[in-house]
């Protein structure tokens, strides 16, 4: 008997009114009354905010000058921020040196750029132990003695630069240390098992300030007589605790969406507890505890306008400086705050679009 | 053949006894799993296990490399007796090789890293060599051309091949198969079990599988085990098990699977 032959059905375009962006508008914004009627809402509420907003930002805002005398009009006085613009951005960093401030925050982007980068053997190789390394070289550079530049104090350390570094160098130290208490927490030993709940609950318990009034007063008495540590380095040690504790949850939960079936079959392999954990389970954690890592880490981020409060000039600081400074007087606030907010949005908006690129690339499969 | 209690390596001839399980007893939680095992194994044989589900099977075959713990009884495999030192179970994983239901490969490598990982991490391989074995093995398992592609790329009947690839790479002494083929599409049943056939005919490992694939049992065993209610109800040769079953509750299961 002749086997009548199975050949499959070639796929055909989509019909036109599926594709496209009339198509894309019917489906989006005109589905329903009450989808057309937010359309509307939506559309006339930009239409009557935008423009006012242009106006002040930029077709009436004051550019140039220097001095307070030179904003006239109703719009935003950019003169102010245009004149302490150093102060903002790197607090009372001795004037000829800026470049060392400049150095640091480039090398951050730098070795970010490079970590997305790199094909993987050199990721692992190279831009894990330089980020490591990172906010010690900072100090170095920063404080200059070893160098041989001249010494600034950490005292005249300030503006947004502070916050970045300060945010970055936390972040990077927090990483491996809130990966470790969370293995702890899920240790089979009870006294490491103990020590890293005790440590989580209390880092996470107690809220960002009091750690830092501790940070600045209470610590320095748990140090042995005559030592003297640097408030920064305090606050540093702090918000790295505080971090962790967060970041170790954040862990936990992405321990507890990995198949068993990966532990076992890095046990039946051989591997020790260390390799299983480092190149089994690390790597897939970090992809699906991505987006509340970066969340973590945009509060953080937002936290060191905290320090503020423990007299450290960070962008805050300086820029209420700035605000009750006599030749300034007179409700530049607006223009203050928002630069400030607009330099936060710029980056945390940049961190989201890393982190969106990171994990595109661990992405691999959504199956086991 | 001598017991020590130290994890040194001894060579096992074909034949002689290289599992041995005494009165193994395991509990969760106050649930009797397994009842007074007593397996022997000797090198180079071919045993499928099979039995209702709950019926201990695949936990007893997970005692062997120590994914599971049991408390009462004594285990030996290779030479090395299964007791609580960290030497011991490394030692003994490094000669069991594993193959699981859901292949549990590792999502985040390459099916060539996925290969290489155990070799150059647990034996300390160079990677080339690594590579050169784990490339021999793709070639084996008929899947050479999938190296660079990420487990989620292939389908299942291939992911597991790439699992039994992945055990064969660590050249271990003994291989384990949990249900291999109970997760696959009936297309791709074939291909797995196929390669496990090659497998016993060509090395001659030493293989334990749970499996419900009674026509792989047949010709491949050498003994057939069935389990119920966490005991060793029956074990005989093929023909025996298959033709004549000595207890009411196998001819039961028999008669309810084929």
């Amino acid at each position: 008997m002749n086997m009548k032959e199975f050949i499959a059905k070639p796929a055909k375009p989509a019909p036109s009114s599926a594709v496209g962006p009339v198509a894309w508008m019917r489906e989006n914004l005109f589905s329903s009354i009450l989808n057309t009627a937010c359309t509307v809402v939506f559309v006339a509420f930009l239409v009557s905010i935008i423009p006012a907003l242009f106006d002040w930002f930029f077709w009436s805002a004051n550019f140039a000058g220097a001095t307070q005398a030179a904003c006239v009009g109703d719009g935003a006085c950019w003169v102010f921020t245009k004149a302490w613009f150093q102060q903002l951005m790197y607090g009372s960093y001795t004037d000829g040196e800026l470049w060392r401030v400049n150095i640091c925050v480039i090398s951050l982007f730098a070795v970010i750029y490079a970590a997305t980068k790199l094909p993987k053997d050199y990721r692992n190789k190279i831009a894990i132990p330089l980020f490591l390394v990172l906010p010690f070289i900072w100090i170095i550079i920063l404080n200059g003695k070893l160098l041989g530049l001249e010494h600034v104090s950490t005292d005249y350390w300030g503006g947004f630069a502070l916050n970045v570094l300060m945010a970055a160098a936390s972040i990077i130290v927090a990483f491996p240390l809130s990966f470790l208490w969370a293995l702890g927490r899920r240790s089979e030993m009870p006294f490491a098992r103990t020590v890293c709940v005790i440590l989580i609950e209390f880092f996470r318990g107690v809220p960002v300030l009091a750690l830092f009034f501790m940070g600045s007063v209470m610590l320095p008495l748990f140090f042995p007589e005559g030592t003297n540590v640097d408030k920064l380095i305090r606050v540093w040690i702090v918000l790295i605790l505080f971090m962790s504790g967060y970041m170790a949850e954040v862990f936990r939960g992405g321990f507890q969406a990995i198949p068993q079936g990966q532990y076992e079959a890095a046990d039946s392999i051989g591997l020790s507890y260390w390799q299983k954990n480092l190149l089994i389970i690390l790597p897939q954690n970090i992809k699906i505890s991505m987006p509340n890592i970066l969340a973590t880490f945009i509060m953080l981020f937002k936290n060191t306008t905290f320090l503020l409060i423990i007299g450290i000039f960070e962008i805050l600081s300086t820029t209420q400086a700035a605000l009750t400074n006599s030749n300034w007087l007179g409700g530049h606030s607006t223009e203050g705050y928002v630069f400030v907010a607009l330099l936060f949005w710029i980056c945390c908006f940049s961190m989201s679009m890393i982190s969106n690129s990171i994990e595109r690339k661990l992405e691999t499969s959504h199956r086991n | 053949m001598t017991i020590n209690n130290q994890a040194t390596k001894q060579k096992i001839e074909k034949g002689e006894n290289i599992i041995v399980i005494e009165d193994m007893n395991k509990w969760y939680g106050n649930f009797h799993v397994l009842k007074d095992i007593n397996l022997t194994v000797k090198k180079g044989e071919r045993i499928v296990v099979c039995g209702p589900s709950g019926s201990g099977k695949s936990t007893m075959i997970r005692c062997i490399n120590r994914l599971e713990v049991f408390q009462q009884g004594s285990l030996i495999v290779n030479g090395v007796p299964m007791i609580d030192d960290v030497k011991n179970i490394e030692s003994i994983r490094r000669e069991v090789g594993m193959v699981f239901q859901h292949f549990n490969l590792f999502p985040h490598l390459t099916i060539l890293e996925n290969l290489t990982l155990g070799p150059i991490w647990v034996q300390k391989k160079p990677k080339e060599e690594a590579e050169a074995t784990a490339m021999k093995y793709l070639e084996r398992v008929k899947i050479p051309d999938q190296a660079l592609k990420f487990p989620g790329q292939l389908s299942g009947g291939q992911q597991q091949r790439v699992a039994i690839a992945r055990s064969l790479c660590m050249a271990p002494e003994i291989m384990l198969f949990d249900e291999p083929t109970s997760a696959l599409d009936p297309e791709m049943i074939k291909e797995v079990l196929d390669v496990m056939i090659e497998l016993a005919d060509e090395e001659g490992m030493t293989m334990i599988c749970v499996t419900h694939e009674m026509g792989f049992a047949k010709t491949v065993a050498d003994r057939v085990i069935f389990m119920d209610g966490g005991e060793i109800v029956e074990e005989n040769t093929p023909h025996e098990f298959f033709d004549k079953p000595e207890t009411d509750r196998l001819q039961l299961f028999l008669s309810q699977i084929i």
